[in-house]
């Protein structure tokens, strides 16, 4: 009997209908050469009539101390434990969780016990997602956002009842609440078993290769226009659009090529993150200031930009030009009136325009981000960061995972981490690999700025 | 298997016998006033083996699908009872082998079973029940469900039943089916023992403590601290000391006088990693304690909670049970990997009798 090997565990959440048993069946039917285990909650849709199955009841169980984070699933303590003494029948375990589960006490249920840790580790979360149906489900539920927040791998089911369009709009959605997620789309939950068991899904690296832009910044505004302009006044209309409000940064001499696009997108990240200053209609739009358009008031809304030579000007605005309808065109002064009596509106198109891959598109609560930097941390100052961090926020912070440099270790240390419990450990050597972090959060109303500005004081 | 190696008995461990079954041995005991000595494995075999030889007298196979969970004997050493995976309760006659009776409780697993102190009930659980049944198998009484599975039970008398769940332990009079008493405390109980005279109850938690409640009193107290979870537990036969796991080492309470709160625990430390299993011996202040390193120590305790190693022996791996002789003349072990040792426990008569080296 090999004991020196930890069992591998996947849980399976899902909504009820989602296609958790289909997936199941398909899992237990096919040849693979694994003896799997499976913990089926007591609703168990379908009969599974393969294998080893255990039913359990779903007992989560909070500790005294209260802390909802500490919580477990006393049945599988207690299940977990007895096929501990069965080792020799079977080398993966599946855990099907209700479609109403929290996946927090499942997950912590294998850091929080010893005798678990020792003899299990978990491999992944895999969350089926009906694609007909999630959007709604997100919307009721805190239950669903935190399946998809939790997950491994999302399994965007039942595609076929979707068109294509909402599919892309979903699946963004979802990558934005969960960044790490590998998202695959399936009919019938016909998936490859690969894909869902043996994951290691802890490794940062095998993330990184599938989705090598994942760690790519993300930018508040998601248009960029560049348009040519002599001296004189100009009037920016916008009609009504997806928001009351949007914000905007106005750059002078912005160049269109996409060295000068790019250099101007990082200098309005940084506009971006100041305080807006609230623009009425009939306002004149400052330069390299971050603007609030105030657009509540009906019909066409105009804002007006004064330009004081001939040169080319970059529009930074948080939707594209096209939601709102947005247009530029020259305000007629009484001298060229003379020229062109009839009030001339010719609307200047822009000679470049960009968009970008913007960030919160949905305003989901439940979202992720990382942290990526070259370098060393400070062991302790992480730890203390990190312990303070997660018994503060530890409610919100579903997951965390990531690897880090310490200074003077010549291995890589991963982390990983959910609600308020995380381990860290050595892993592979460092070599010739340049050093350094990778964090990924994944929570609700994250505070990325204050939580990348404290990891910054940790490095060295 | 950690941070040990091999090593012969010392001190008043001496050797016996030995022998295997074929899974994982989860429970023990011995028979017919020491004549026979019972082993259950997780694949759901029986084992008889002859108490001084280690012979088989006999065995029986995957009595219960999906396997065993627990057995008890009953009080008088002639038969015994055994419950599984399969929702069933099997009765057995001890010299023979003989299924006496094969309950069939329904869906679940029926985990936990217990004779009564006088042999006329048996109480055993399954998933949020507990059910009674006379010796000949009617079913007596049957408890309401219990807001999560019961996760352990003990008689306090011949008619009063204690049950343990998330959050509560609750006392039962199973004759004329009322509930005696109920202790709450949020936690989730993993264990549970009862001084003899049934006043002490003692519970392991999920959280790493041992919370215990005197009824007589009302009392509560917790004891935090533990590295583990404090899954084993035993009181002597006088109700003096409680043993407890948890960690590598034994952590022994005293309740003597105002004890054991406000007290620090005697410590036993020899073992190198937790604690799987202690047992008092029938009779006397002798404490076996037998460790995942494979590892089993016998102790010699005071009232105060003390100890000292009397003896030691190496069983291989995982000690997940141990059983003294009804006379406490010999000790035996089962262990993870289905291994079964049996220790003569005296001092010894060809030399010197010698200290634990």
């Amino acid at each position: 009997m090999n004991t020196e090997q930890k069992v591998p565990v996947t849980i399976l959440t899902g909504f009820l209908g989602s296609g958790k048993t289909t997936l199941l069946n398909r899992i237990l039917s096919e040849e693979h050469g694994k003896r799997i285990a499976v913990i089926e909650n007591e609703y168990g849709e379908v009969g599974i009539d393969q294998g080893l199955v255990i039913n359990a009841d779903e007992e989560v169980f909070e500790m005294s101390n209260g802390c909802i984070c500490c919580t477990v699933r006393g049945d599988l303590i207690r299940v977990l434990g007895n096929l501990m003494k069965r080792r020799d029948k079977f080398d993966y375990v599946l855990v099907e969780t209700t479609g109403l589960a929290d996946p927090g006490p499942v997950a912590q249920t294998f850091f929080m016990d010893d005798e678990i840790r020792e003899e299990f580790s978990l491999d992944g979360i895999v969350t089926l997602v009906d694609a007909a149906h999630i959007e709604q489900q997100l919307g009721r539920s805190d239950e669903s956002a935190e399946q998809v927040a939790f997950a491994d791998v999302l399994v965007l089911n039942k595609t076929d009842l979707v068109s294509d369009e909402s599919l892309d709009n979903l699946e963004s959605r979802l990558r934005d609440m969960n960044r790490m997620a590998r998202v695959i789309r399936s009919k019938q939950a016909d998936v490859s078993i690969n894909t869902v068991l043996n994951l290691s899904a802890f490794d940062l690296d095998q993330v990184l290769q599938r989705r090598p832009t994942f760690l790519e910044p993300e930018y508040p505004f998601e248009w960029t226009g560049v348009f040519s302009l002599k001296e004189g006044r100009y009037e920016l209309t916008l009609e009504e659009g997806p928001d009351p409000t949007m914000s905007l940064v106005l750059l002078l001499d912005q160049d269109k090529d996409e060295t000068a696009l790019n250099n101007g997108a990082e200098s309005c990240v940084r506009l971006y993150a100041e305080q807006e200053q609230p623009m009425n209609p009939g306002d004149i739009v400052p330069v390299g200031r971050h603007v609030s358009l105030q657009l509540q008031s009906k019909g066409t809304k105009s804002f007006f930009i004064d330009i004081d030579k001939a040169r080319d000007i970059g529009l930074f605005t948080q939707h594209t030009a096209e939601e709102f309808n947005m247009k530029l065109t020259k305000v007629n002064t009484p001298s060229n009136d003379e020229l062109n009596n009839d009030r001339n509106i010719s609307i200047i198109p822009p000679i470049a325009e960009r968009t970008w891959v913007a960030e919160h598109e949905h305003d989901d609560e439940v979202g992720s981000f990382a942290i990526e930097r070259v370098g060393d941390v400070d062991p302790d100052k992480l730890n203390k960061w990190l312990s303070r961090l997660l018994s503060e926020k530890g409610v919100d912070i579903f997951r965390t995972k990531g690897f880090i440099s310490y200074a003077g270790e010549s291995r890589r240390i991963v982390f990983q981490g959910v609600h308020m419990l995380f381990t860290a450990q050595p892993d592979k050597e460092w070599g010739s690999e340049p050093r350094r972090n990778q964090l990924v959060f994944i929570g609700r109303n994250l505070d990325e700025e204050e939580m990348t500005k404290e990891f910054d004081k940790c490095l060295v | 298997m950690s941070g040990i190696e091999a090593f012969t008995p010392k001190g008043m461990l001496h050797k016996g016998w030995s022998a295997q079954v074929e899974d994982y041995a989860i429970t023990c005991g011995w028979v017919l006033q020491g004549k026979a000595f019972l082993v259950g494995d997780s694949a759901g075999g029986i084992y008889s083996f002859e108490g001084k030889s280690g012979d088989v007298i006999w065995k029986k196979q995957e009595v219960h699908k999906g396997g065993l969970l627990a057995m008890s004997i009953h009080p008088d050493g002639k038969s015994f009872a055994t419950a599984g995976q399969d929702g069933r309760v099997m009765i057995w006659d001890s010299k023979e082998g003989e299924l006496i009776k094969d309950l069939d409780l329904g869906q679940g697993w029926a985990e936990h079973i217990q004779w009564s102190p006088d042999g006329k009930f048996l109480a055993v659980t399954l998933s949020r029940y507990v059910y009674v049944f006379c010796a000949n198998g009617q079913e007596q009484w049957r408890s309401d469900q219990h807001p999560s599975t019961a996760s352990a039970i003990a008689w306090s008398n011949s008619n009063e039943l204690a049950t343990a769940c998330y959050g509560r332990v609750t006392f039962f009079d199973v004759i004329s089916d009322k509930v005696n008493q109920k202790l709450e405390w949020q936690g989730s109980l993993v264990s549970m023992v009862l001084s003899p005279d049934g006043d002490i109850v003692a519970c392991g938690s999920q959280d790493n403590s041992v919370h215990f409640w005197r009824r007589s009193t009302a009392q509560d107290a917790e004891m935090t601290g533990y590295p583990g979870k404090p899954s084993q537990l035993a009181f002597d036969s006088t109700g003096t000391v409680l043993a407890t796991g948890g960690s590598d080492r034994v952590t022994v309470w005293s309740f003597q006088g105002d004890g054991p709160e406000g007290t620090a625990p005697g410590e036993l430390t020899l073992h190198t990693d937790s604690i799987s299993s202690l047992a008092f011996s029938n009779s006397g202040m002798l404490l076996a304690s037998g460790s995942r390193d494979g590892s089993v120590f016998a102790w010699f305790l005071q009232k105060n909670g003390q100890g000292d190693p009397v003896g030691g022996a190496f069983a291989g791996e995982l000690v997940s049970q141990i059983a003294w002789r009804p006379d406490d003349g010999a000790l035996a072990a089962v262990n993870a990997i289905g291994g079964i040792t049996i220790w003569e426990f005296k001092v010894r008569t060809k030399s010197a009798p010698q200290g634990f080296a």
